[in-house]
């Protein structure tokens, strides 16, 4: 259902396997997805999932969750999905602090649609849209996660399937909004356009432009490279315990 | 235990290749039924599992993936003594 | 929770989040926007996180995102806006007609177009409720004209909401929303729920009854249901290139609305078999009300629900008089509907009576209208 090489497959398997050490059970989970290749890994799982509108994911898995408080929530979005249409939403979303693990996987690029810029392109990258150079300058999702007061913030690559499944393994257990940034290869409409077209090129290019952060240093300005074909910043980012949406409203006592 | 590969699944994308820290796949050379060079295990016998039952251990190819082709068996008793 | 019976004397905005919560709603996500926004303030107070959940959410698109996400996990879930507010939400409005997730949309209407006149009222979005998202699909809409109705038929739009699995509206405006007076609320009122997947066989959901409405998957039940916007089959398996699929679909979306159109129609006949009938609804009718029972050469058809169009009872009345005024708070939209039955109908005069700028037609506006016609 993907293409070859695809890093959607690499993220489900760390998934499952977060999900299965944690002992959890699929029938006590529901999947939102937005549009997008990444968006459609809901309808792959066998558990109730809503394929939604672009960009949506986050206030639909928002009024699923509160009116049914004992349903647990996973949202998988894209980059383009979660950043660019979807940005109101996931800013405000990580601000309500609403119950949810959102996994973004970043691939840097409109996929499904064939190859655009989004707004994690890399300066000077080549897409369909920007046939001359990508002009802008990509966002810092995790960074913005963590202004915005997600309780838990980490990003990682495919190339780092083990990281990825202990970070899940939190944000499926901590409360509030958790985000899991994963920067994925699309060789085929990103990886390709860019001198990478085979999936094991853009792997390497993840592991020579990968930074590990420590927990405790704060993102200051100079240190936020936002062009990502220098650097990304890997590791979790915030670990925080503000109180979750439901229980400010006081909403787990019934559903 | 070794790695095995479903030729029905892989597409080719050489990710496990790339991934070995020990080198035990190589680029396929032989079309599989649903037409991709699937890759092929070349050297199961440097495995950080050979020989080894129970609880897996480095598990970089199964887990990187895409097609979740990758699989572990007990290796025969020929197997075993590479 | 909800309002104890008797008579209260409040605004009609005040009198749908009673009659929200007197159908069972418990969801509630809006934002601020005039003329509607007592309706969200209203159920803030009401919605205290045990009784029911509101959420103020960061814009519109959130707002009717976040409802159908609540009707999905079983709760009756509405949301209230304006103009600009509607415009937003169409996409998911779309959503909700292809996934047929129940959900209730209240637009109290004001001047328009764009920001336009936000503390007057209009009836300009009624073609938009119609036709505001993309593609072929129906909605049911009901058009208030008093305090009292602004509770009767939010009951009703929640009710065929859930009957018909389908993105139902109240289709109000800012005199109607604002005005003051009388509330009678009953002991009780006849409510109906979703018919829910499951309660025979586990796979419920890929049935398709006679009637067309499919038992709905309530999510965390066990359905493993998959729910998408795109082309899907009975068994959900999503498939956007089959035109056969897709012609199915959306054809069967159509037909569960308009099937069941005499049961969803609703209006109110003044003055029947007078020689002109005004056929109006919402706040238009109010001064047409007047004219009517005051002259027994006029009557009027006042349509009390509006999409599904009600044919038969504007045809029937078509069929009876020499001439028809439509009165409207637009430049003509619901008119050429209404002409379009009525010429069928064989009645050979349809006229129109538009005001637009907030103030509904008064009664001695429709007089005018009259006497140039020669009705009176």
């Amino acid at each position: 259902m993907f293409c070859p090489g695809c890093g959607n497959g690499t993220v489900m398997n760390c998934f499952y396997r977060a999900f299965s050490e944690l002992e959890l059970s699929l029938d006590k989970y529901a999947f939102v997805g937005g549009i997008g290749c990444s968006s459609r890994i809901p309808l792959y799982v066998n558990s109730d999932a809503l394929h939604t509108t672009h960009g949506r994911a986050i206030p639909f898995a928002t009024g699923l969750k509160l009116a049914k408080p004992k349903l647990k929530v996973v949202v998988f979005t894209g980059d383009g999905d979660l950043g660019a249409i979807g940005g109101n939403h996931f800013i405000n979303g990580c601000r309500r602090n609403v119950d949810l693990t959102v996994i973004c996987i970043n691939n840097n690029i409109y996929g499904m649609t064939g190859g655009q810029a989004s707004i994690t392109t890399p300066h000077d990258f080549q897409s369909t849209t920007t046939p001359f150079g990508n002009k802008e300058y990509p966002f810092d999702l995790a960074e913005i996660a963590v202004a915005a007061g997600a309780n838990y913030v980490a990003r990682w690559t495919t190339r780092h399937v083990h990281e990825l499944t202990r970070s899940m393994k939190v944000a499926l257990t901590k409360k509030g909004f958790t985000f899991v940034e994963v920067v994925s290869q699309c060789p085929v409409n990103f990886g390709r356009r860019n001198k990478m077209a085979d999936p094991s090129q853009m792997l390497e290019w993840f592991k020579e432009i990968s930074v590990r952060r420590d927990k405790t240093r704060t993102a200051a300005l100079n240190h936020v490279d936002l062009n990502l074909a220098g650097q990304v910043t890997i590791g979790e980012f915030v670990d925080r315990n503000r109180e979750c949406f439901e229980e400010l409203i006081g909403v787990e006592r019934h559903g | 235990m070794k790695p095995v590969i479903d030729k029905r699944l892989c597409k080719a994308c050489n990710i496990c290749v790339y991934i070995c820290p020990k080198k035990c796949y190589s680029r396929g050379a032989n079309i599989s039924d649903t037409g991709y060079f699937t890759a092929a295990v070349s050297a199961h016998e440097k495995c950080y599992n050979h020989n080894r039952e129970g609880k897996l251990i480095c598990e970089l190819c199964n887990l990187s993936c895409p097609d979740q082709a990758i699989s572990w068996h007990p290796e025969t008793e020929e197997e075993k003594k590479k | 929770m909800r309002i104890p019976p008797g008579e209260y004397f409040v605004q009609g905005n005040e009198a749908c989040v009673e009659g929200a919560i007197m159908a069972g709603a418990r969801f509630f996500a809006g934002y601020p926007i005039t003329p509607s926004t007592e309706i969200a303030e209203g159920l803030a107070q009401r919605f205290n996180g045990s009784d029911g959940v509101f959420l103020q959410m960061e814009d519109e698109i959130a707002c009717i995102s976040a409802v159908i996400g609540a009707s999905w996990g079983g709760v009756k879930a509405m949301t209230a806006t304006s103009g600009p507010g509607f415009s937003l939400m169409q996409e998911a409005i779309g959503y909700a007609a292809m996934s047929e997730t129940p959900v209730v949309i209240v637009n109290v209407m004001r001047g328009g177009p764009s920001t336009g006149q936000p503390t007057r009222a209009s009836q300009g979005d009624v073609m938009q409720t119609r036709y505001g998202s993309h593609g072929d699909y129906q909605v049911i809409a009901l058009a208030p004209a008093s305090v009292q109705e602004m509770f009767d038929l939010t009951v009703e739009t929640f009710n065929y909401s859930e009957k018909y699995r389908v993105p139902a509206f109240l289709l109000s405006d800012a005199e109607i929303g604002h005005m003051r007076g009388l509330l009678k609320v009953p002991q009780k009122v006849k409510i109906v729920d979703r018919k829910e997947s499951g309660i025979r066989r586990q796979d419920e959901a890929y049935d398709v009854p006679d009637d067309l409405v499919r038992p709905f998957p309530t999510f965390g039940k066990g359905h493993k249901a998959m729910i998408t916007g795109m082309t899907h089959t009975d068994t959900w398996k999503i498939e956007p290139e089959d035109p056969k699929v897709h012609s199915e679909l959306v054809t069967r979306l159509s037909e569960k609305i308009l099937r069941n159109r005499k049961d969803i129609n609703k209006w109110e006949v003044m003055g029947k078999g007078a020689k002109t009938m005004i056929v109006s609804y919402g706040s238009s009718a109010l001064g047409a009300k007047e004219v009517a029972a005051s002259d027994e050469r006029v009557g009027l058809l006042r349509l009390k629900s509006v999409w599904p169009f009600p044919e038969e009872p504007v045809a029937d009345v078509a069929r009876e008089c020499d001439r028809i005024l439509v009165c409207e708070m637009n430049l003509g939209q619901l008119y050429f509907e209404i002409k379009r039955v009525a010429l069928e109908a064989g009645c050979k005069k349809i006229d129109l009576l538009t005001k637009i700028g907030g103030e509904p037609p008064t009664p001695s506006d429709v007089r005018h209208k009259l006497r140039e016609m020669g009705a009176i």
